[in-house]
């Protein structure tokens, strides 16, 4: 009985060290597939202790089978569940867990005494070295948590910060005022698509579109890759630096779903032009009306949304910009 | 380089330049004129819109030198080198690792459009051969990430290679690359030599920035556009690889963002308690801090105790008025330590630099920034991080440091320079509403230039009279940054480098009771078994003397 019991106790410690340092990393590829994922893996991993525990014929004790079930779960929680849940929220779902494991052992009486026999009888000193063993570790263990409460440990203050803040109704750059709900791009001339395939510098004569894009990102690739990138995604030179960090253009939660109006107020008065909610403190961003002209910074604008491919949000239902121009006149400033 | 008999002991086999795959051409030209030219330029002269601004020039592919390679110096180098290149980028420089947002086949595509930008000869010429290297292999078969226990007899050797070869002359007694100001590229534009200190900047080694292998690539093939040579034939591939062990047992363990490609910044600046007085001394052991994290590279038991060095990443000040665009400094190390019996906090602040400024006009400066009035601010809010604003004004301690007797192109010196120390005090509120303080309260208690690193002791009393003096309370989070500035590169006023919001605390001193409790708390819980074991027995002997009735199970 014991040995078959300490046999099925080595199945469980073996199979989930082996499972989890040789079979976990194979089933977490790149990219996970329906067969190849974290999830297969987990049930492969259960299916295994099942299936070992059947073939062997070990039939674990309840106690065993109460401790395998909620490492289980632990583990889980820890490991397997993607992407990675906060603290709180795993306490939250192991008290949940324990109290499961709880109702399974305490069914019916004969099942929970079970479960306490073998506490029982290690307390009493039936199973006498198990005995010592605990009894001995216990105490150290609460003496090292108590050492572990009492160490003054320091964590830096967590600050939250609004990354996309609501932007005025209007904002006055370079002594002009701009209602930010009907600003447009002046140089938003054509549909950016129609430009994929474009070359900067080599089709300025041909497309003024593309001139407008060249300069653009000419003045892009002056002032803003140190931070920005050279791929636009936020990871420039000098990005490791900063806190908040540099925003992302690829990302599809920053100029793919901003309006360029929104990006103009935003480029136009930097950091300090934030609401307080948004740490105008700490932004790095400068307010670049003092070095850039209006007419730049649209077209860095422009560049931007031609070179990630993400087109930016508009609340135009129907028409193009080009198309409102040919009923209203184009607006000063485009060519 | 038809001079080179072969003297190393792998001889290379020779084989013609990869030539270009003209399908590719097409495809290649388009992703070049939407990813590279903004930098390499239209014509890959290096001259692209940002190139002016960029402190390491983008690379000039007209002559078709390339600097990471495995075929020998002055050669064109292989296909997969490039696509090496590109796909890992050039850490430390401009230069992205476009493998993670272009496909393999793009990178192909715009690898094989650059060479034939390359003007002065051609992967076609079948005459232009490549001798591709053998480097042999790591000796020791150290580990990633951070190839720790290379034996330190290897690393002495090294050492001795390093004296024999006199790289010192370029890279510094200590390898900080502070041994040659007057290098010029092949391109005329001033150069600088690597800084073996900081190897998470070495091109070439994204991704496994402590691999000695680096190393011996750079030794064995020379960086080609660069004054640095290659040594195949003055130094075996043993002593190559002995080399490599000492030039990586100099580069800090850190952990490295795996992003950014840095050392990952510590936010969180300790002040540690001290017993006593703080020493004032750079050279006490008590200021004696390993560079290495010690949760990486363990320290050594006698500085067990002392304080950490945080890292704290510094960048050009390119917001307003005359921007930094190329700083000479990205990063500090701070380490902290205060007092009660002292009433004094103490910041050793220190970092890299090259060659120092002999110009009184242009002084080199470090400054520490802290917001004047803490107790007025509410929750997470600061002054504005560069200089402060109108409403939240800065406290600013700035350390201007003359060098005495000194001259940038000294021979290595052990003993390092004196330098005279001034500090000013301003209130900052804004870029433009600077106003000096009358009379002082911080001091420089000690400082030194060695050998390529420069480090100030910064101390002042925790609680001064200054209305707009920060007060330092203990237990609390202070915010503070950094500012600095290189007066060899005529930095002045608001053309400096720059950190972010770091936060400081002063840790109060270890509690007594972090010596009793724990014992008590055991000695309780040894107390709790006994009882819980008389019970039980009590319980059982009940049972079976019949007092008490088990739970009956229903059959």
């Amino acid at each position: 009985m014991m040995n078959k019991t300490f046999m099925s106790f080595i199945v469980f410690v073996a199979g989930l060290l082996v499972f989890h340092n040789v079979v976990f990393p194979i089933f977490t590829p790149k990219e996970p597939g329906w067969i190849l994922n974290r999830y297969v893996y987990y049930l492969a991993i259960c299916a295994f202790l099942i299936i070992a525990n059947i073939a062997l014929r070990l039939k674990p004790p309840i106690s065993l089978n109460a401790l395998v079930v909620w490492m289980m779960g632990w583990y889980f929680y820890k490991y397997i569940l993607y992407p990675p849940i906060p603290w709180t929220l795993f306490i939250t779902y192991m008290m949940l867990w324990s109290i499961g494991t709880f109702l399974y052992i305490s069914q019916d009486a004969e099942t929970f005494r079970e479960f306490r026999k073998p506490i029982v009888k290690t307390i009493v000193g039936d199973y006498k070295i198990a005995r010592i063993v605990v009894f001995i570790a216990l105490p150290c263990l609460v003496g090292w948590g108590t050492y572990q409460a009492i160490f003054p440990t320091f964590q830096e203050p967590v600050e939250l910060r609004t990354v996309h803040p609501a932007p005025p109704a209007t904002t006055k750059v370079h002594g002009k005022s701009y209602t930010l709900e009907t600003a447009r791009n002046p140089f938003r001339i054509d549909e950016q698509d129609n430009y994929k395939d474009s070359f900067p510098f080599l089709d300025v004569d041909k497309h003024e579109y593309m001139k407008n894009v060249t300069e653009g990102g000419t003045v892009f690739f002056e002032n803003c890759h140190f931070c920005h990138g050279d791929q636009l995604n936020g990871l420039g030179m000098f990005s490791h630096v900063f806190n908040p960090t540099p925003a992302n253009f690829i990302d599809p939660g920053t100029i793919a779903m901003l309006r360029e109006s929104f990006l103009f107020w935003r480029v136009s008065k930097g950091g300090p032009g934030l609401p307080n909610e948004s740490t105008p403190w700490s932004s790095a961003m400068p307010p670049w009306e003092e070095h850039l002209t209006t007419e730049e910074m649209w077209k860095v604008i422009l560049f931007e949304y031609w070179y990630t491919g993400w087109h930016p949000r508009t609340f135009d239902t129907e028409e193009s910009y080009v198309g409102q121009w040919e009923k209203e006149g184009k607006p000063a400033g485009a060519h | 380089m038809a001079f080179c008999l072969l003297a190393s002991p792998v001889a290379a086999a020779e084989q013609p330049a990869d030539p270009v795959k003209k399908d590719l051409l097409e495809k290649g030209k388009k992703v070049y004129f939407k990813r590279c030219v903004w930098c390499h330029g239209v014509e890959g002269g290096g001259d692209g819109p940002s190139a002016d601004r960029l402190a390491t020039r983008p690379r000039n592919f007209i002559q078709g030198t390339f600097k990471i390679r495995q075929t020998d110096s002055g050669e064109l180098p292989l296909e997969e080198d490039l696509i090496r290149t590109v796909k890992n980028g050039l850490p430390g420089s401009a230069m992205p690792p476009w493998g993670e947002f272009l496909s393999e086949g793009e990178i192909v595509a715009v690898v094989n459009f650059v060479k034939t930008l390359i003007q002065d000869r051609s992967f076609d010429d079948e005459d232009d051969t490549v001798n591709v290297q053998d480097f042999g292999s790591n000796p020791w078969g150290t580990k990633e990430p951070y190839h720790l226990g290379i034996p330190q007899e290897a690393i002495d050797q090294g050492k001795e290679v390093f004296i024999k070869n006199k790289c010192f002359e370029c890279h510094g007694g200590e390898g900080r690359g502070d041994g040659n100001p007057t290098m010029k590229d092949d391109w005329g534009f001033p150069i600088v030599a690597a800084d073996w200190q900081q190897c998470w900047n070495f091109r070439g080694s994204r991704r496994h920035h402590f691999d000695p292998f680096n190393v011996v690539r750079t030794i064995s093939t020379g960086l080609n556009g660069t004054p640095m040579p290659n040594f195949k034939d003055q130094i075996t591939i043993e002593d190559r690889w002995k080399l490599a062990a000492f030039v990586n047992s100099l580069c800090p363990r850190k952990k490295i963002d795996k992003l950014t490609n840095k050392p990952v910044p510590d936010f969180l600046i300790s002040s540690k308690y001290t017993e006593g007085k703080v020493v004032p001394k750079i050279d006490d052991p008590s200021w004696h801090i390993p560079d290495d994290d010690p949760k990486i590279k363990p320290w050594d038991e006698e500085f067990k105790d002392n304080p950490k060095k945080h890292y704290i990443a510094m960048a050009g000040q390119i917001t307003r008025g005359k921007r930094n665009f190329d700083p000479q400094t990205d990063n500090l190390w701070v380490s902290s330590r205060w007092s009660a019996e002292d009433n004094a906090v103490y910041y050793l602040l220190e970092y890299h630099l090259r060659f120092m400024s002999t110009d009184p006009e242009y002084p080199d400066a470090v400054a520490m920034q802290w917001p004047a009035k803490l107790q007025d601010l509410f929750g997470a809010e600061k002054p504005y991080f560069i200089m402060g604003d109108s409403k939240k004004p800065v406290d600013i301690w700035k350390a201007n440091l003359l060098v005495q007797d000194y001259n940038a192109t000294n021979a290595p010196n052990d003993k390092g320079y004196a330098l005279k120390g001034s500090v000013e005090e301003i209130v900052g509120h804004g870029f433009d509403a600077l106003e000096k303080k009358e009379g002082g309260q911080v001091e420089i208690v000690d400082s030194i230039f060695k050998q390529g690193r420069v480090k100030v002791m910064l101390k002042r009393s925790l609680a001064t009279e200054g209305e707009m003096d920060v007060q330092i309370p203990t237990e609390s989070f202070i915010p503070v940054s950094f500012l600095q500035w290189s007066g060899r590169d005529k930095e002045k006023d608001e053309h400096m480098a720059i950190s972010t919001w770091y936060y400081t605390i002063l840790e109060p001193p270890l509690p007594k009771s972090l010596y009793y409790m724990p014992p008590i708390m055991a000695v309780v819980f040894i107390g709790l078994q006994g009882w819980l074991v008389w019970m039980t027995k009590r319980t059982r002997k009940m049972y079976d003397e019949g007092k008490v009735i088990r739970d009956i199970i229903p059959k």
